[in-house]
Protein backbone atom coordinates (compact mmCIF):
# COMPACT_ATOMS: atom_id res chain seq x y z
CA UNK A 1 0.00 0.00 0.00
CA UNK A 2 2.62 2.83 1.02
CA UNK A 3 4.65 1.58 -1.76
CA UNK A 4 1.68 2.32 -4.21
CA UNK A 5 1.41 6.05 -2.26
CA UNK A 6 5.21 6.44 -2.70
CA UNK A 7 4.93 5.47 -6.48
CA UNK A 8 2.29 8.02 -6.98
CA UNK A 9 3.99 10.91 -5.12
CA UNK A 10 6.54 9.53 -7.39
CA UNK A 11 4.68 10.65 -10.66
CA UNK A 12 3.75 13.62 -9.54
CA UNK A 13 6.82 15.12 -9.50
CA UNK A 14 7.96 13.33 -12.39
CA UNK A 15 5.12 15.06 -14.41
CA UNK A 16 6.34 18.49 -13.25
CA UNK A 17 9.78 17.31 -14.23
CA UNK A 18 8.19 16.69 -17.66
CA UNK A 19 6.52 19.90 -17.76
CA UNK A 20 9.51 21.94 -16.86
CA UNK A 21 11.10 20.73 -19.47
CA UNK A 22 8.32 21.36 -21.99
CA UNK A 23 8.41 24.85 -20.47
CA UNK A 24 12.38 25.64 -21.25
CA UNK A 25 11.53 24.71 -24.72
CA UNK A 26 8.61 26.85 -24.99
CA UNK A 27 10.53 29.77 -23.99
CA UNK A 28 14.08 28.54 -26.10
CA UNK A 29 15.05 32.26 -27.27
CA UNK A 30 14.94 32.99 -23.45
CA UNK A 31 17.21 29.79 -22.91
CA UNK A 32 19.29 30.12 -25.72
CA UNK A 33 20.21 33.92 -24.79
CA UNK A 34 20.61 32.70 -20.79
CA UNK A 35 23.47 29.82 -22.30
CA UNK A 36 24.87 32.82 -24.91
CA UNK A 37 25.52 34.92 -21.81
CA UNK A 38 27.17 32.07 -19.88
CA UNK A 39 29.48 31.43 -22.56
CA UNK A 40 30.09 35.03 -23.31
CA UNK A 41 31.14 35.29 -19.57
CA UNK A 42 33.47 32.75 -19.05
CA UNK A 43 34.95 33.70 -22.81
CA UNK A 44 36.68 36.78 -21.03
CA UNK A 45 37.63 34.59 -18.09
CA UNK A 46 39.64 32.53 -20.62
CA UNK A 47 40.71 35.24 -22.84
CA UNK A 48 41.86 37.60 -19.74
CA UNK A 49 43.94 34.77 -17.91
CA UNK A 50 45.19 33.35 -21.55
CA UNK A 51 46.68 36.73 -21.60
CA UNK A 52 47.97 36.54 -18.17
CA UNK A 53 49.80 33.72 -18.41
CA UNK A 54 50.96 34.35 -22.02
CA UNK A 55 54.59 32.95 -21.34
CA UNK A 56 53.35 29.71 -20.04
CA UNK A 57 56.27 28.50 -18.28
CA UNK A 58 55.07 31.43 -15.01
CA UNK A 59 52.45 30.46 -12.28
CA UNK A 60 50.46 33.51 -11.01
CA UNK A 61 48.13 32.64 -7.90
CA UNK A 62 49.12 28.66 -7.31
CA UNK A 63 48.01 28.04 -10.92
CA UNK A 64 49.78 26.83 -14.15
CA UNK A 65 48.69 27.85 -17.09
CA UNK A 66 46.86 24.39 -18.24
CA UNK A 67 44.85 24.52 -14.58
CA UNK A 68 43.73 28.51 -15.59
CA UNK A 69 42.52 27.29 -18.59
CA UNK A 70 40.85 24.22 -16.80
CA UNK A 71 39.33 26.73 -14.25
CA UNK A 72 37.37 28.67 -17.33
CA UNK A 73 35.99 25.16 -18.60
CA UNK A 74 34.81 24.06 -15.64
CA UNK A 75 33.13 27.57 -14.83
CA UNK A 76 30.80 26.28 -17.87
CA UNK A 77 30.29 23.20 -16.53
CA UNK A 78 29.77 24.08 -12.78
CA UNK A 79 27.51 27.08 -13.44
CA UNK A 80 25.47 25.01 -15.59
CA UNK A 81 25.09 22.92 -12.93
CA UNK A 82 25.05 25.23 -9.79
CA UNK A 83 23.40 28.28 -10.90
CA UNK A 84 20.70 27.41 -13.44
CA UNK A 85 17.42 27.45 -11.63
CA UNK A 86 13.81 28.24 -11.59
CA UNK A 87 13.36 29.03 -7.74
CA UNK A 88 14.63 32.94 -8.22
CA UNK A 89 11.03 32.32 -9.88
CA UNK A 90 9.72 32.63 -6.59
CA UNK A 91 10.00 36.04 -5.41
CA UNK A 92 7.99 36.98 -8.68
CA UNK A 93 4.85 34.72 -7.43
CA UNK A 94 5.06 36.13 -3.75
CA UNK A 95 5.13 39.85 -5.30
CA UNK A 96 2.24 39.73 -7.44
CA UNK A 97 0.18 36.76 -5.43
CA UNK A 98 0.24 33.95 -7.80
CA UNK A 99 2.37 31.74 -4.64
CA UNK A 100 -1.65 31.48 -3.81
CA UNK A 101 -2.17 28.95 -6.88
CA UNK A 102 0.58 26.81 -5.73
CA UNK A 103 -0.64 26.69 -1.76
CA UNK A 104 -3.59 25.41 -3.60
CA UNK A 105 -2.33 22.34 -4.78
CA UNK A 106 -1.85 18.95 -3.28
CA UNK A 107 2.19 19.29 -3.45
CA UNK A 108 5.28 20.12 -1.69
CA UNK A 109 6.67 23.67 -2.38
CA UNK A 110 9.84 23.04 -1.87
CA UNK A 111 9.85 19.64 -3.71
CA UNK A 112 7.88 21.29 -6.25
CA UNK A 113 11.01 24.11 -6.54
CA UNK A 114 13.37 21.14 -6.47
CA UNK A 115 11.38 19.47 -9.32
CA UNK A 116 12.08 22.41 -11.78
CA UNK A 117 15.74 23.29 -10.37
CA UNK A 118 16.24 19.75 -11.92
CA UNK A 119 14.88 20.15 -14.90
CA UNK A 120 16.44 23.42 -15.82
CA UNK A 121 19.81 21.89 -14.86
CA UNK A 122 18.93 18.69 -16.88
CA UNK A 123 19.26 20.53 -19.60
CA UNK A 124 21.94 23.32 -18.99
CA UNK A 125 24.43 20.82 -18.18
CA UNK A 126 23.48 18.94 -22.01
CA UNK A 127 24.29 22.28 -23.33
CA UNK A 128 27.27 22.56 -21.19
CA UNK A 129 28.81 19.99 -22.82
CA UNK A 130 28.11 20.65 -26.11
CA UNK A 131 29.63 24.24 -25.76
CA UNK A 132 32.79 23.01 -23.77
CA UNK A 133 32.66 20.66 -26.82
CA UNK A 134 32.94 23.30 -29.58
CA UNK A 135 34.92 25.95 -27.71
CA UNK A 136 37.70 23.34 -27.13
CA UNK A 137 37.76 22.41 -31.02
CA UNK A 138 37.85 26.35 -31.65
CA UNK A 139 40.14 27.78 -28.97
CA UNK A 140 42.04 24.33 -28.95
CA UNK A 141 43.26 25.03 -25.26
CA UNK A 142 46.47 23.23 -23.57
CA UNK A 143 44.25 22.19 -20.31
CA UNK A 144 44.68 20.31 -17.31
CA UNK A 145 42.20 17.16 -16.93
CA UNK A 146 42.01 15.21 -13.35
CA UNK A 147 42.67 11.20 -13.15
CA UNK A 148 43.20 11.12 -9.32
CA UNK A 149 39.48 9.39 -8.87
CA UNK A 150 39.15 10.39 -5.18
CA UNK A 151 39.30 13.89 -6.64
CA UNK A 152 36.57 13.46 -9.16
CA UNK A 153 34.58 11.67 -6.15
CA UNK A 154 34.81 14.56 -3.99
CA UNK A 155 34.29 17.05 -7.12
CA UNK A 156 30.82 15.41 -7.70
CA UNK A 157 29.89 15.46 -4.27
CA UNK A 158 30.97 19.38 -3.79
CA UNK A 159 28.52 19.96 -6.47
CA UNK A 160 26.13 18.13 -5.23
CA UNK A 161 26.50 20.68 -1.65
CA UNK A 162 27.06 23.42 -3.70
CA UNK A 163 23.55 23.44 -5.00
CA UNK A 164 21.82 22.99 -2.00
CA UNK A 165 23.18 26.02 -0.77
CA UNK A 166 22.64 28.05 -4.10
CA UNK A 167 18.78 26.44 -3.92
CA UNK A 168 18.99 27.71 -0.19
CA UNK A 169 20.19 31.51 -0.77
CA UNK A 170 17.72 31.79 -3.93
CA UNK A 171 14.98 31.34 -1.57
CA UNK A 172 15.97 33.17 1.00
CA UNK A 173 16.14 36.32 -1.09
CA UNK A 174 13.04 34.94 -2.89
CA UNK A 175 11.43 35.30 0.51
CA UNK A 176 11.92 38.87 1.29
CA UNK A 177 8.90 39.95 -1.45
CA UNK A 178 7.05 38.34 1.70
CA UNK A 179 8.01 41.55 3.84
CA UNK A 180 8.74 43.76 1.28
CA UNK A 181 6.59 43.17 -2.15
CA UNK A 182 8.56 46.14 -4.49
CA UNK A 183 12.21 44.48 -3.78
CA UNK A 184 11.10 41.34 -5.32
CA UNK A 185 14.23 41.73 -7.99
CA UNK A 186 16.24 44.13 -5.76
CA UNK A 187 17.51 41.04 -3.19
CA UNK A 188 18.10 39.00 -5.58
CA UNK A 189 20.20 41.47 -7.49
CA UNK A 190 22.06 42.39 -4.71
CA UNK A 191 22.90 38.75 -3.57
CA UNK A 192 22.59 36.72 -6.49
CA UNK A 193 23.92 38.86 -9.15
CA UNK A 194 26.56 40.88 -6.99
CA UNK A 195 28.17 38.59 -3.60
CA UNK A 196 27.51 34.98 -5.13
CA UNK A 197 28.68 36.07 -8.63
CA UNK A 198 32.11 37.38 -7.41
CA UNK A 199 32.63 35.93 -4.06
CA UNK A 200 31.96 32.49 -5.19
CA UNK A 201 34.87 32.53 -7.68
CA UNK A 202 32.71 32.87 -10.56
CA UNK A 203 34.00 36.05 -11.69
CA UNK A 204 37.82 35.01 -11.01
CA UNK A 205 39.76 32.53 -8.49
CA UNK A 206 39.75 33.72 -5.18
CA UNK A 207 43.27 32.97 -4.76
CA UNK A 208 43.31 36.69 -6.55
CA UNK A 209 42.40 38.54 -3.06
CA UNK A 210 45.41 38.47 -0.14
CA UNK A 211 45.39 35.31 1.90
CA UNK A 212 43.47 37.48 5.10
CA UNK A 213 40.57 38.01 2.53
CA UNK A 214 40.57 34.15 1.45
CA UNK A 215 40.13 33.25 4.99
CA UNK A 216 37.35 35.41 6.14
CA UNK A 217 35.56 34.12 2.59
CA UNK A 218 35.74 31.00 3.87
CA UNK A 219 33.45 32.03 6.92
CA UNK A 220 30.51 32.35 4.33
CA UNK A 221 28.77 30.32 2.06
CA UNK A 222 29.96 31.94 -0.88
CA UNK A 223 33.30 29.93 -2.23
CA UNK A 224 31.23 26.43 -1.79
CA UNK A 225 29.27 27.14 -4.44
CA UNK A 226 31.93 27.45 -6.90
CA UNK A 227 35.80 27.73 -5.99
CA UNK A 228 35.74 25.02 -3.65
CA UNK A 229 34.32 22.38 -6.24
CA UNK A 230 36.81 23.50 -8.64
CA UNK A 231 40.01 23.37 -6.84
CA UNK A 232 38.47 19.77 -5.50
CA UNK A 233 38.82 19.14 -9.22
CA UNK A 234 42.07 20.36 -9.94
CA UNK A 235 43.20 18.93 -6.74
CA UNK A 236 44.93 22.12 -5.49
CA UNK A 237 44.54 21.23 -2.56
CA UNK A 238 45.15 18.21 -0.46
CA UNK A 239 42.45 15.14 0.06
CA UNK A 240 42.50 16.49 3.68
CA UNK A 241 41.74 19.71 2.91
CA UNK A 242 39.20 19.04 0.03
CA UNK A 243 37.33 16.80 2.60
CA UNK A 244 37.38 19.74 5.61
CA UNK A 245 36.05 22.02 2.89
CA UNK A 246 33.22 19.43 1.99
CA UNK A 247 32.27 19.28 5.55
CA UNK A 248 32.24 23.03 5.93
CA UNK A 249 30.06 23.22 2.94
CA UNK A 250 27.70 20.71 4.31
CA UNK A 251 26.81 22.09 7.28
CA UNK A 252 26.77 25.80 5.70
CA UNK A 253 23.93 23.39 3.04
CA UNK A 254 22.64 22.46 6.21
CA UNK A 255 22.11 25.62 7.98
CA UNK A 256 20.46 27.18 5.01
CA UNK A 257 18.23 24.90 4.68
CA UNK A 258 17.10 24.95 8.24
CA UNK A 259 16.70 29.21 7.86
CA UNK A 260 15.14 28.92 4.55
CA UNK A 261 12.21 26.70 6.24
CA UNK A 262 11.93 28.66 8.95
CA UNK A 263 11.64 31.57 6.90
CA UNK A 264 9.16 30.19 4.83
CA UNK A 265 7.05 29.46 8.03
CA UNK A 266 7.71 33.17 9.31
CA UNK A 267 6.30 34.65 5.79
CA UNK A 268 3.85 32.27 5.16
CA UNK A 269 1.97 34.26 8.15
CA UNK A 270 2.60 37.36 7.02
CA UNK A 271 1.69 36.73 3.07
CA UNK A 272 -1.08 38.71 1.90
CA UNK A 273 -1.83 37.33 -1.61
CA UNK A 274 -1.48 40.93 -2.97
CA UNK A 275 -2.57 41.06 -6.52
CA UNK A 276 -5.33 38.33 -6.11
CA UNK B 1 17.63 78.92 -36.90
CA UNK B 2 15.03 80.23 -34.35
CA UNK B 3 12.77 77.46 -34.92
CA UNK B 4 16.19 74.96 -34.43
CA UNK B 5 16.24 76.46 -30.89
CA UNK B 6 13.14 76.37 -30.18
CA UNK B 7 12.92 73.03 -30.78
CA UNK B 8 16.12 71.91 -28.33
CA UNK B 9 14.31 74.23 -25.90
CA UNK B 10 11.17 72.07 -26.03
CA UNK B 11 12.92 68.95 -26.15
CA UNK B 12 15.28 69.90 -22.64
CA UNK B 13 11.72 71.02 -21.44
CA UNK B 14 10.62 67.82 -21.97
CA UNK B 15 13.44 65.80 -21.11
CA UNK B 16 13.98 67.92 -17.43
CA UNK B 17 9.97 66.66 -16.94
CA UNK B 18 10.52 63.03 -17.96
CA UNK B 19 13.74 62.80 -15.33
CA UNK B 20 11.93 64.84 -12.72
CA UNK B 21 9.07 62.16 -12.91
CA UNK B 22 11.16 59.19 -12.59
CA UNK B 23 13.53 60.40 -10.09
CA UNK B 24 9.92 60.82 -8.04
CA UNK B 25 9.01 57.07 -9.08
CA UNK B 26 12.29 56.06 -7.97
CA UNK B 27 11.80 57.93 -4.25
CA UNK B 28 8.63 56.19 -3.45
CA UNK B 29 10.70 53.10 -4.01
CA UNK B 30 13.21 54.40 -0.78
CA UNK B 31 14.31 50.51 -0.05
CA UNK B 32 14.67 49.35 -3.76
CA UNK B 33 16.93 52.34 -4.27
CA UNK B 34 19.26 51.48 -1.61
CA UNK B 35 19.76 48.65 -2.43
CA UNK B 36 20.35 48.88 -6.17
CA UNK B 37 22.57 51.83 -4.70
CA UNK B 38 24.67 49.44 -2.45
CA UNK B 39 24.40 46.85 -5.41
CA UNK B 40 26.27 49.11 -7.42
CA UNK B 41 28.73 50.63 -5.63
CA UNK B 42 29.86 47.11 -4.22
CA UNK B 43 29.78 45.50 -7.88
CA UNK B 44 32.35 48.59 -8.97
CA UNK B 45 34.62 47.81 -5.69
CA UNK B 46 34.96 44.23 -6.42
CA UNK B 47 35.73 45.31 -10.23
CA UNK B 48 38.48 47.48 -9.34
CA UNK B 49 39.72 45.83 -5.90
CA UNK B 50 39.93 42.18 -8.38
CA UNK B 51 42.11 44.51 -10.83
CA UNK B 52 44.34 45.82 -8.38
CA UNK B 53 45.34 42.95 -6.66
CA UNK B 54 45.96 41.40 -10.05
CA UNK B 55 47.66 43.84 -12.19
CA UNK B 56 50.20 43.78 -8.33
CA UNK B 57 50.94 40.58 -8.95
CA UNK B 58 51.22 40.18 -12.43
CA UNK B 59 52.86 43.56 -13.00
CA UNK B 60 50.07 44.28 -16.14
CA UNK B 61 48.85 42.17 -19.06
CA UNK B 62 48.83 42.12 -22.78
CA UNK B 63 51.44 44.60 -23.23
CA UNK B 64 50.23 47.00 -20.58
CA UNK B 65 50.88 48.55 -17.30
CA UNK B 66 48.89 48.06 -14.30
CA UNK B 67 47.55 51.97 -14.21
CA UNK B 68 46.85 51.45 -18.02
CA UNK B 69 44.65 48.40 -17.72
CA UNK B 70 42.87 50.08 -14.48
CA UNK B 71 42.39 52.90 -16.82
CA UNK B 72 40.38 50.86 -19.65
CA UNK B 73 38.02 49.25 -16.51
CA UNK B 74 37.44 52.55 -15.18
CA UNK B 75 36.67 53.95 -18.98
CA UNK B 76 34.21 50.61 -19.43
CA UNK B 77 32.83 51.94 -15.94
CA UNK B 78 31.98 55.33 -16.94
CA UNK B 79 30.80 54.65 -20.76
CA UNK B 80 28.55 52.21 -19.35
CA UNK B 81 27.45 54.09 -16.60
CA UNK B 82 26.73 56.94 -18.42
CA UNK B 83 24.74 54.66 -20.96
CA UNK B 84 22.55 53.11 -18.30
CA UNK B 85 21.23 56.60 -16.85
CA UNK B 86 20.66 58.23 -20.18
CA UNK B 87 18.78 54.78 -21.88
CA UNK B 88 17.82 53.43 -18.87
CA UNK B 89 13.77 53.28 -20.03
CA UNK B 90 14.60 50.94 -22.75
CA UNK B 91 14.95 48.26 -20.09
CA UNK B 92 10.80 49.12 -19.79
CA UNK B 93 9.97 49.82 -23.09
CA UNK B 94 8.91 45.81 -24.04
CA UNK B 95 5.92 46.58 -21.69
CA UNK B 96 4.59 49.57 -23.88
CA UNK B 97 4.64 47.07 -27.26
CA UNK B 98 2.94 44.34 -25.63
CA UNK B 99 0.60 46.66 -24.11
CA UNK B 100 -0.50 48.26 -27.17
CA UNK B 101 0.28 51.59 -24.56
CA UNK B 102 3.00 52.54 -27.13
CA UNK B 103 0.06 53.89 -29.13
CA UNK B 104 0.08 56.65 -26.28
CA UNK B 105 4.00 58.11 -26.90
CA UNK B 106 3.13 57.87 -30.76
CA UNK B 107 0.26 60.13 -30.67
CA UNK B 108 2.00 63.13 -28.55
CA UNK B 109 3.76 65.68 -30.26
CA UNK B 110 7.04 64.70 -29.24
CA UNK B 111 9.71 62.01 -31.18
CA UNK B 112 8.57 58.81 -30.33
CA UNK B 113 12.54 57.52 -30.03
CA UNK B 114 13.65 61.03 -28.36
CA UNK B 115 10.33 59.48 -25.52
CA UNK B 116 11.73 56.03 -26.10
CA UNK B 117 15.08 56.36 -25.06
CA UNK B 118 15.42 59.29 -22.63
CA UNK B 119 12.08 58.56 -21.11
CA UNK B 120 13.58 57.82 -17.18
CA UNK B 121 16.81 58.63 -16.16
CA UNK B 122 17.89 56.52 -13.75
CA UNK B 123 19.25 57.96 -10.24
CA UNK B 124 21.01 55.80 -9.11
CA UNK B 125 23.42 55.91 -11.83
CA UNK B 126 23.62 59.53 -11.43
CA UNK B 127 24.67 59.30 -8.06
CA UNK B 128 27.68 56.77 -8.40
CA UNK B 129 28.73 59.19 -11.81
CA UNK B 130 31.07 61.38 -9.42
CA UNK B 131 33.14 58.94 -7.73
CA UNK B 132 33.54 57.18 -11.35
CA UNK B 133 34.21 60.88 -13.17
CA UNK B 134 36.66 60.72 -10.10
CA UNK B 135 38.65 57.51 -9.94
CA UNK B 136 38.86 58.34 -14.40
CA UNK B 137 40.58 61.72 -13.42
CA UNK B 138 42.86 59.99 -10.80
CA UNK B 139 43.85 56.75 -12.70
CA UNK B 140 43.67 59.25 -16.07
CA UNK B 141 46.55 61.72 -14.03
CA UNK B 142 48.83 58.89 -13.19
CA UNK B 143 49.42 57.99 -17.13
CA UNK B 144 50.53 61.62 -17.55
CA UNK B 145 48.61 62.62 -20.73
CA UNK B 146 48.74 65.47 -22.71
CA UNK B 147 46.01 68.05 -23.39
CA UNK B 148 46.00 66.96 -27.04
CA UNK B 149 45.37 63.26 -25.80
CA UNK B 150 43.26 64.54 -23.44
CA UNK B 151 40.79 65.71 -25.81
CA UNK B 152 40.55 63.22 -27.86
CA UNK B 153 39.94 60.69 -25.13
CA UNK B 154 36.41 63.08 -24.14
CA UNK B 155 35.70 63.13 -27.84
CA UNK B 156 35.79 59.83 -27.98
CA UNK B 157 33.75 58.51 -24.79
CA UNK B 158 31.52 61.03 -26.27
CA UNK B 159 31.63 59.03 -29.42
CA UNK B 160 31.42 55.65 -27.18
CA UNK B 161 27.85 57.32 -26.15
CA UNK B 162 27.11 57.29 -29.42
CA UNK B 163 27.72 53.96 -30.12
CA UNK B 164 25.61 53.06 -26.89
CA UNK B 165 22.72 55.46 -28.06
CA UNK B 166 22.40 53.38 -31.38
CA UNK B 167 22.74 49.50 -30.16
CA UNK B 168 19.98 50.70 -27.66
CA UNK B 169 17.94 52.28 -30.57
CA UNK B 170 18.93 48.61 -32.41
CA UNK B 171 16.77 47.04 -29.06
CA UNK B 172 14.03 49.29 -28.98
CA UNK B 173 14.00 48.54 -33.12
CA UNK B 174 14.42 44.82 -32.27
CA UNK B 175 12.01 45.09 -29.31
CA UNK B 176 8.80 46.66 -31.87
CA UNK B 177 9.48 43.33 -34.64
CA UNK B 178 9.93 40.93 -31.80
CA UNK B 179 8.56 42.05 -28.70
CA UNK B 180 12.26 40.56 -27.06
CA UNK B 181 14.14 43.17 -25.07
CA UNK B 182 15.29 42.06 -21.55
CA UNK B 183 17.81 39.68 -22.71
CA UNK B 184 18.60 42.11 -26.21
CA UNK B 185 19.70 44.25 -24.13
CA UNK B 186 21.48 42.35 -21.45
CA UNK B 187 23.41 40.39 -24.30
CA UNK B 188 24.24 43.98 -25.27
CA UNK B 189 25.65 44.53 -21.83
CA UNK B 190 27.33 41.59 -21.25
CA UNK B 191 29.00 42.43 -24.92
CA UNK B 192 30.01 45.82 -23.77
CA UNK B 193 31.15 44.63 -20.68
CA UNK B 194 33.72 42.53 -22.80
CA UNK B 195 35.31 45.76 -23.21
CA UNK B 196 36.54 45.93 -19.56
CA UNK B 197 39.65 44.89 -20.51
CA UNK B 198 41.67 46.00 -23.42
CA UNK B 199 40.45 44.01 -26.78
CA UNK B 200 43.85 42.93 -27.04
CA UNK B 201 43.50 40.42 -24.82
CA UNK B 202 41.12 38.53 -27.39
CA UNK B 203 42.37 36.41 -29.96
CA UNK B 204 41.26 36.02 -33.73
CA UNK B 205 38.94 35.67 -35.23
CA UNK B 206 36.83 36.86 -31.59
CA UNK B 207 39.15 40.94 -31.86
CA UNK B 208 37.94 40.62 -35.44
CA UNK B 209 34.30 40.45 -34.32
CA UNK B 210 34.45 42.83 -31.54
CA UNK B 211 36.35 45.40 -33.56
CA UNK B 212 33.93 45.24 -36.52
CA UNK B 213 31.17 43.64 -36.03
CA UNK B 214 30.22 44.60 -32.42
CA UNK B 215 32.12 47.73 -31.88
CA UNK B 216 32.92 47.41 -28.13
CA UNK B 217 36.66 48.42 -29.11
CA UNK B 218 35.87 51.70 -30.64
CA UNK B 219 33.47 52.00 -27.88
CA UNK B 220 35.19 51.29 -25.08
CA UNK B 221 39.64 50.25 -25.88
CA UNK B 222 39.69 53.23 -28.52
CA UNK B 223 38.92 55.95 -25.90
CA UNK B 224 41.23 55.03 -23.39
CA UNK B 225 44.28 54.39 -26.13
CA UNK B 226 43.36 57.69 -26.92
CA UNK B 227 44.60 58.82 -23.66
CA UNK B 228 47.68 56.74 -23.48
CA UNK B 229 48.35 57.72 -26.71
CA UNK B 230 48.19 54.77 -28.85
CA UNK B 231 45.59 56.45 -31.31
CA UNK B 232 46.67 58.16 -34.91
CA UNK B 233 44.70 61.03 -35.45
CA UNK B 234 42.98 58.93 -38.52
CA UNK B 235 41.96 56.19 -35.81
CA UNK B 236 40.43 58.87 -34.06
CA UNK B 237 38.47 60.32 -37.38
CA UNK B 238 37.34 56.87 -38.52
CA UNK B 239 35.98 55.78 -35.00
CA UNK B 240 33.64 59.21 -34.81
CA UNK B 241 32.64 58.50 -38.67
CA UNK B 242 31.88 55.37 -37.50
CA UNK B 243 29.93 55.90 -34.53
CA UNK B 244 27.85 58.66 -36.69
CA UNK B 245 27.17 56.05 -39.22
CA UNK B 246 25.83 53.58 -36.68
CA UNK B 247 23.52 56.05 -34.84
CA UNK B 248 22.30 57.27 -38.79
CA UNK B 249 21.67 53.26 -39.28
CA UNK B 250 20.08 52.76 -36.58
CA UNK B 251 17.79 55.65 -36.69
CA UNK B 252 16.78 54.03 -40.22
CA UNK B 253 16.45 50.55 -38.67
CA UNK B 254 13.79 52.31 -36.06
CA UNK B 255 12.02 53.91 -38.80
CA UNK B 256 11.73 50.82 -40.56
CA UNK B 257 10.29 48.72 -37.14
CA UNK B 258 8.03 51.53 -36.27
CA UNK B 259 6.18 50.40 -38.97
CA UNK B 260 5.96 46.96 -38.51
CA UNK B 261 3.97 48.06 -35.43
CA UNK B 262 0.78 46.59 -34.74
CA UNK B 263 -0.93 47.99 -32.05
CA UNK B 264 -1.78 44.74 -30.88
CA UNK B 265 -3.79 44.66 -27.27
CA UNK B 266 -4.29 48.50 -27.27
Amino acid sequence: MSLIVTRTKMNKYLKILEISLQQEFTYKLNFIMWRIRNIMQVLVFFFLWSSVFQNSNVNYFGYSKEKIIAYAFLLIFVRAIIMSSRSVDVAGIISNGELSNLLLKPINFFKYWITRDISSKFLNIIFSFVEITVLFLILKPEIFVQTNFVNIVLFVASLLIASLIFFSIAMLTSFVPFWIPEISWGAQFLVIVIFVEFLSGAFFPLDVFPTFIQNILKFTPFPYLVFVPIQTYLGNESIQLSLLSLTVGAMWALILLFITKKIWQKGLKVYEAIGR
Amino acid sequence: MKQLVDKFKKYLRVYVKMTTNSFVIWLTRRSAFTIFLIGKIVRYSFYFGFLIFLVKNTNGFAGFSGNQILFFTATYVLIDTLAQFLFRSVYSFRQLVVSGDLDLVLVKPVSPLFRSLFGGADPVDLITLPAIIGVVIYIGSLLSPTILHTTFYILLVINGLVISAAFHIAVLSLGIITTEIDHTVMIYRDLVSIGRFPIDIYKEPFKSLLTFIVPVGVMVTIPAKALIGLVSPLGIISSLIFGLALLFFSIKFWHYALKKYTSASS
